[in-house]
């Protein structure tokens, strides 16, 4: 019989509960990733509805303007299938999607995917910028707080934060331009590439980061309040527990018990945030993409709606409200995988 | 011993004296908020901002004369006949600064009406029936959950061809009541689990006589707190949805309306009295707002100790 405190006991122990763990998680995925099939093909019915109670149709953009001719129309009207019966034009429109196919665009004169692809890149490199400036600066202030709790700094640092859950992102974006792009002259202030630079060239990213580095920084710096908050939080509580005293009984260095000790206990409830940041950051970027003109999926949106171009706009409301679903789910997983303790079901 | 049942179980309504009584949750709750400095001034600022826009048209103009196009008077610099100057069509800043809260802030307050009441009403209905009400009702808000709300509302806004205030505030609402409506079924579940509220079932009351009567009051406190964040919420919401062009029609004055002329660079870089105005006030008023949220929570929590 093996001793209960050798180390491959011990390490025994501790694959098989990962295993049991995994397999759990794997099948509360599948069981949840099942459960989103009605509620995708319900969101789908009400993009689909409101797109149709939208004033005018698809065929605006379509046909020849010059020719007004009824007949024109009406024969042109017949051969899209706009007169079908509202859910034959469903069914068409499911059983592309259901295949990867939103149609085309209106306006562009192309594929949505296509369209959607060309941007998608964009958005995704503002919001992972965003996201690791969140995480960056409510780690630096957090720790900061935390630590030195109620001291002058951390005053500043609430502060700061009470500011940035007040100010709006689009005056902090226009803030920020009027600041760091227009009077300091650091960075353009819209667009997300510069003009006549090679794409693949070291110049191309350069000019790329640059022109993503501010709007990522608005969104980025705007989100950090509940982070720093819940960081700083954690941090105090953690330091009365008694793993605390007893490392300070051991004589443990003060910087010691907090970056080592402390520190990383209370990072990993930070991680549960995460999924409802996924959602929240393609949401979000449709004003900062807006007011930076930066060509993501936030800016389409808006360019869609304003020019009724339907198939584009129903793409990109079925995709966030997809991607809300599958935010949830990961942030269920990740409180899962943080505390064992927690029972998915 | 003779237990004796004395005439306490009616304080205050007979003795010529008054027996020293606790003070009531609501007073407790008064008095630690009373002594917040932060929330105070943030109440002051926050009624000094309300009063001004209520009295926007004896201070200034009347609504129609900020939207008058006056050229002689174009992007003037802020002097003692225009305080905040003029905007690029010769408008007075100042005056559509305070008729552009009485906009904002009648938006968002009425907004936050009806998200309330929406999601208190879906709460304390499927917290106090529980079984098939709860679930079917709870379904459905996590359905309306999915649906990313700035997303949403632009879609359904542009459904409206004449868009007008009134369809700002039912599409808002209809998407933003699910957060409301979670907390208080959470709220309601706890608290009828009380005596005081079988004992209220006991006797006979109705069902909505003992939400509104017994469960809501004591769950009041929550809602209130929830009411504060979300009128800042609404705030933010209204601009940035004026901001984007898809919110208040342009030629009414609303604080995103006037931060809409912030996009062309040339007021941006060189004409700061247009945009600083609206979005200075915007910013303190959410802030305050905030401050009082923050007050009022710790004002209502028996737990902290100020």
């Amino acid at each position: 019989m093996g001793d209960l405190f050798s180390k491959e006991y011990k390490f025994n122990q501790r694959i098989n509960f990962c295993l049991v763990r995994g397999m759990e998680m794997l099948q509360y995925t599948i069981r949840r990733l099942i459960g989103m099939i009605p509620i995708i093909f319900l969101i789908s019915v009400v993009v689909f509805t409101l797109a149709k109670l939208m004033p005018g149709d698809a065929l605006s953009g379509k046909i020849d303007p010059l020719n007004s001719d009824p007949e024109y129309i009406e024969e042109m009207r017949e051969q899209m299938g706009l007169n079908d019966p509202i859910p034959v034009q469903y069914v068409r429109w499911m059983s592309g999607v259901v295949q990867g196919d939103f149609g085309d665009s209106f306006v562009h004169k192309r594929p949505v995917m296509e369209l959607i692809g060309d941007r998608l890149p964009n958005t995704i490199i503002l919001g992972i910028s965003a996201l690791l400036i969140t995480y960056l600066l409510a780690f630096l202030m957090g720790r900061y707080s935390g630590r030195f709790a109620y001291s002058m700094g951390d005053y500043l640092i609430s502060a700061f934060n009470y500011l940035a859950l007040a100010i709006p992102s689009f005056v902090a974006a226009l803030v920020a331009i009027y600041v760091f792009a227009i009077n300091l002259g650091w960075v353009p202030a819209s667009g997300s590439i510069g003009s006549g630079v090679e794409a693949g060239t070291l110049e191309y990213y350069l000019s790329k980061a640059k022109h993503t580095v501010l709007p990522a920084i608005v969104l980025g710096a705007m989100a950090t309040a509940a982070y720093t908050q819940f960081l700083r939080n954690d941090m105090i509580e953690s330091s009365r527990k008694d793993y605390v005293r007893t490392a300070r009984a051991k004589g443990t260095k003060e910087s010691a018990i907090y970056n080592k000790h402390i520190l990383r206990n209370s990072i990993i409830p930070i991680v549960t945030l995460l999924g409802f940041d996924i959602a929240n950051l393609f949401g979000g970027a449709i004003i900062t993409e807006t007011i930076f003109t930066y060509p993501g999926i936030g800016y389409l949106f808006v360019e869609s709606v304003n020019a009724r171009d339907y198939s584009v706009m129903m793409a990109i409301a079925m995709m966030l409200t997809i991607l809300t679903l599958i935010g949830n789910l990961v942030a269920d997983l990740l409180y899962g995988l943080v505390d064992p303790r927690i029972r998915l079901s | 011993m003779e237990p004796s049942i004395s005439q306490q179980t009616s304080p205050g309504l007979t003795e010529p004296v008054k027996p020293p009584k606790s003070q009531s949750p609501w007073a407790l709750a008064r008095r630690k908020f009373l002594r917040n400095k932060a929330a105070m001034i943030s109440l002051v600022f926050l009624l000094l901002v309300c009063a001004m826009s209520i009295l926007a048209e004896p201070l200034t103009m009347p609504v129609e004369e900020t939207a008058k196009i006056n050229l002689t008077q174009m992007s003037k610099e802020p002097s003692a006949d225009h305080y905040f100057g003029t905007d690029k069509s010769g408008r007075d800043v100042f005056a559509r600064t305070l008729h552009g809260g009485k906009t904002s802030l009648l938006l968002a307050f009425s907004i936050t009406l009806a998200v309330i009441t929406i999601g208190t009403l879906v709460g304390a209905t499927a917290g106090y029936f529980g079984g098939w009400v709860d679930n079917a009702l709870m379904r459905f808000t996590d359905f309306m959950m999915n649906f990313p709300f700035l997303l949403f509302v632009i879609v359904l806004k542009s459904i409206f061809i004449e868009s007008s205030t009134g369809t700002l505030i039912f599409v808002i609402s209809v998407l933003s009541w699910t957060g409301t409506a979670r907390l208080v079924r959470s709220k309601v579940m706890a608290e009828k689990e009380n005596e005081y509220i079988m004992s209220a079932v006991s006797i006979g009351c109705s069902a909505p006589k003992t939400i509104f009567k017994h469960l809501l009051p004591n769950v009041m406190s929550t809602i209130i707190v929830q009411a504060t964040i979300t009128l800042a919420a609404m705030i933010v919401a209204e601009t940035g949805l004026s901001f984007l062009g898809f919110g208040v029609p342009i030629n009414i004055p609303t604080w995103g309306n006037m931060l809409q002329e912030a996009r062309s660079p040339d007021v941006l870089t060189s004409k700061w009295w247009i945009w600083i105005p609206p979005a200075a006030v915007l910013t303190f008023t959410i802030l305050s707002i905030n401050f009082i949220g923050e007050g009022l929570k710790d004002a209502f929590n028996p737990k902290s100790n100020r």
